[in-house]
């Protein structure tokens, strides 16, 4: 228990979380990974999305239960170790009780579209005067001001709009959606960044400050190289599905089994010599189509056409194995179970099981933990997500000192709740019907056993 | 100048390429000071294009500019015992180093963080590699399709009747470089309350793994694996073309789906056969066809703007670089700084990642140029005297 003796880094931080779906949910995940305590707001007619629409998540064991909002697999890996109150903020008494609890928490987190905090007064200048040193951390789709500020967004329309799928398609093919939320990501980056950067700066100065994340901006960041090169040159390069845009060979190759590959890639003549050695073809060492990087670009093709020959046979994991032994930058694509099972990554604590209360029916589950390691600060999820509610009563009379009667009015007014008042129909299908539908490669039935042996 | 969350910071930048230069970089917009540390012939960064013009040049790397504003630069051949005497006198002056090197180079050198800290008990090294420091991978070689594919990205990216599909450019680079910051970031915090520095381990596979929160947890939760998207199937909700481009669509935000119809001005929208999603799957040939038509002479620009701003609908354009370049909304971000290089002149970067009221990103300065402040820092931080820096310019340490 050495390891819990370590203070984390932001132990004594109070947050109050009042966000949805992928993005911020995910940041004040890893922000109580790191200590802070996270108290996250749901309405009882507005719970977060990720509790409920049985396609975006998993039931444990594929069983909706009797309470499936609180079942869901990817609402449990983002909220893990947060505390849960319900408060109906369409309402002014709702508010009432979330302006005390601004007034005593270092950091308020949200992600409506701009005009909903405005509308209540409590955008930033308005939460700063119950608080003067307040940090606010704001998420939205195009920022807090500028033309398109007011626009719905969602990562599947933005990436479109950021950059990124004129970026992404097969060679010569039509621009693809990234199709996995992927600008969320970048946003839960930033705001943990942001985050942290607020604090140092209260820390030093006294002062608290607004951490604005558009996600429009964050992903146009990401093909900065690609704005660059037009600002520039008025260049365009061209979509070119897995190749590399300067270095040959490079791609993705079937291996054998149904639907199993794995990549490689060749950064220099060493990495070509090798790979030559490797695949049985000492003799292209020397051919002169292939003689420098240039001449492997121009005939990229005719590579390809011998990688996969010998890819084919073979099993991806040892594809990847015999080509790293030998120097050759290469990796079998992973599925979901590859993913689950890895020993590297579970030997290194990425992949981390919480543990729910029996009570809860949802035994053990593997989550993702962080992509970090701080060398003498152990850091792990510090407990499951909350059910719906789960610490109304704690924080409301616990925290803010409200009194039972003061409690239970608010229950009666369904101002707070435990169970939601609106939520969308549970989809339930036999995992079969899911594979069937196309939604799903495979489903592995022994995926529990395959989970326990591999630990 | 503005005080910054990090201007009481100096970081030494060994790393090399995208991520970890990124990462550095980071640390510099927020006020600390970055020395970058290259090999004599340059850090390959310098030799990834695109290029300003048409010739590879060290100096005009784009990317490299990139990853590396707000640093000053020297080179220095660690691999030389003056070279790592060098490097320990400048870890002796410095809060964090940001190394990319394969595990175990450094301490090959003499120059990892049980060696560094005994002269600097309060260091903090932040490494960025492939697949980490420990574990059976660690060794492995790797750049971003590897993490493309060892993530599981890959696996559910582009069609199911196709091989998977990695996105376009480097994003997982990208996000190491960040993800690397906010790492660092956090053990500046228990630093000043502790006093104590450490190893800060990111990995690349890692940190584009961490993007597959429904994917990981459905196989944990029920044994599912997901999939590519099936080819066919109708095309909203995906990539479709429209007058000079390409839009997509979703249904939700702020609008219904029969304000979707008068959007798209065609009644029979609203007919019975597409009211919910598994409708329209179902009759995803007829959707397919009014879509097509009833966007096939409207353009991008228009339809973004009517789409977004009247009808409040999730709706998406696929813009390219010169559309980034020229955006109203990215220039009401300040998304976009000028910098001069004494190369390659002045330039428009992309730099603001996101906006704070206090405290933000500042670009003050553009990359350096090959050992460009050799003399700056060995005389000033150093205080070698000019004599001595022409020796070790002599025998080819720096």
């Amino acid at each position: 228990m050495e390891e819990r003796e370590k203070k984390l880094p932001l132990e004594g931080l109070r947050i109050v979380d009042i966000s949805n779906i992928f993005s911020l949910p995910y940041a004040s995940a890893l922000l109580a990974d790191l200590g802070a305590e996270v108290i996250k707001i749901e309405g009882p007619g507005r719970i977060d999305l990720t509790r409920q629409g049985g396609l975006s998540g998993a039931y444990p064991d594929n069983q909706p239960g009797d309470d499936p909002w609180n079942r869901m697999s990817t609402f449990n890996l983002l909220n893990r170790g947060k505390k849960d109150l319900t408060l109906d903020l369409s309402r002014p008494e709702g508010r009432e009780v979330l302006k005390d609890l601004i007034k005593i928490s270092d950091v308020l987190m949200e992600n409506f579209t701009p005009r909903v905090m405005r509308n209540w007064k409590l955008d930033y200048p308005n939460a700063k005067k119950l608080n003067d040193d307040l940090i606010m951390v704001s998420n939205s789709g195009y920022g807090q001001e500028g033309p398109y500020s007011q626009y719905p967004a969602q990562a599947t329309t933005q990436e479109a709009t950021h950059g990124l799928a004129d970026a992404t398609g097969y060679e010569g093919g039509a621009p693809s959606k990234a199709g996995q939320s992927f600008v969320d990501f970048l946003a839960t980056w930033a705001l943990v960044m942001g985050t942290a950067l607020a604090l140092r700066y209260r820390r030093r100065f006294g002062k608290g400050l607004w951490v604005d994340v558009g996600m429009y901006q964050l992903g146009c960041a990401m093909v900065s190289e690609r704005i660059l090169d037009h600002e520039a040159n008025g260049r365009r390069s061209e979509r070119i599905g897995n190749r590399h845009p300067w270095l040959a060979p490079q791609g993705c190759y079937r291996c054998a089994g149904e639907d199993q590959w794995c990549v490689l890639s060749v950064r220099d003549e060493e990495e070509w010599k090798a790979l030559c050695r490797e695949i049985g073809r000492p003799e292209l060492e020397s051919d002169e189509r292939f003689l420098s990087n240039e001449a492997r670009i121009a005939h990229h093709d005719e590579i390809d056409a011998v990688i996969g020959a010998w890819t084919a046979r073979q099993d991806k994991f040892a594809v990847m194995e015999r080509l790293q032994a030998a120097g050759v930058p290469a990796g079998a694509v992973f599925d979901a179970r590859d993913l689950n099972l890895d020993p590297h990554l579970r030997s290194r604590g990425f992949l981390e099981t919480l543990d729910f209360p029996p009570e809860r029916g949802i035994g053990k589950r593997q989550i993702i933990g962080r992509p970090w390691r701080l060398g003498k600060t152990p850091l792990r999820a510090r407990g499951p997500a909350p059910t719906l509610g789960q610490n109304n009563r704690a924080i409301l009379e616990g925290l803010l000192g409200y009194s039972r009667v003061r409690v239970e009015e608010l229950e009666e007014a369904k101002i707070i709740a435990t169970e939601p008042t609106k939520a969308r129909p549970v989809v339930h299908l036999e995992m079969d019907e899911h594979v069937r539908q196309g939604r799903l490669s495979y489903w592995d039935p022994d995926f529990k056993a395959h989970l326990d042996s591999e630990e | 100048m503005f005080p910054s969350a990090l201007d009481d910071i100096k970081v030494l930048d060994l790393s090399r390429g995208i991520a970890g230069p990124l990462c550095a970089r980071l640390l510099g917009d927020f006020g600390a000071d970055v020395i970058k540390v290259e090999p004599r012939e340059g850090e390959c960064g310098r030799r990834m294009p695109p290029f300003f013009g048409t010739e590879p040049d060290p100096e005009k790397s784009l990317f490299f500019l990139l990853a590396n504003l707000n640093k000053r630069g020297v080179t220095l051949d660690l691999e030389t015992p003056q070279g790592a005497a060098l490097l320990r006198a400048l870890a002796r002056k410095v809060d964090v180093v940001v190394e990319s090197f394969p595990p175990g180079y450094l301490a090959s050198q003499g120059l990892d963080l049980a060696s560094l800290e005994r002269e600097n008990p309060g260091l903090i090294m932040t490494s960025i590699t492939p697949f980490g420091q420990t574990g059976p991978k660690s060794h492995y070689n790797g750049n971003e399709i590897v993490a493309y594919a060892t993530s599981g990205i890959m696996h559910i990216s582009g069609t199911a009747d196709r091989e998977p599909l990695k996105h376009g450019g480097f994003p997982a680079q990208y996000e190491a470089g960040m993800n690397g910051m906010l790492a660092t970031l956090m053990a500046l915090l228990v630093r000043d309350e502790t006093g104590e520095g450490q190893a800060v381990d990111v990995s690349v596979q890692e940190v584009a793994a961490s993007t597959l929160v429904i994917n990981q947890p459905y196989y944990s939760w029920s044994g599912g694996v997901q999939n590519r998207r099936r080819s066919e199937g109708s095309l909203f909700g995906q990539v479709t073309p429209c007058k000079d481009g390409f839009f997509v669509c979703q249904e939700g935000g702020g609008a219904s789906w029969d304000e979707l119809a008068d959007f798209f001005g065609r009644e029979e929208l609203k007919e019975e056969r597409f009211a919910d999603p598994a409708q329209r799957a179902l009759n995803g040939e007829a959707l397919d066809e009014i879509l097509l038509a009833a966007t096939c002479e409207r353009s991008m620009a228009e339809m973004f703007e009517t789409a977004c701003g009247k009808y409040r609908m999730l709706f998406g354009i696929v813009q390219t670089p010169a559309d980034l370049a020229r955006c109203r909304q990215l220039e009401a971000r300040k998304f976009y700084e000028e910098v001069d290089h004494p190369v390659i002149g002045r330039i428009r970067v992309p730099f603001r990642l996101f906006n704070m009221t206090a405290g933000g990103a500042q670009c003050r300065r553009p990359s350096p140029l090959l050992g460009q402040h050799n003399d700056e820092v060995y005389g000033g931080v150093l205080g070698l005297l000019e004599k001595e820096r022409a020796e070790l310019r002599g025998r080819g340490v720096i």
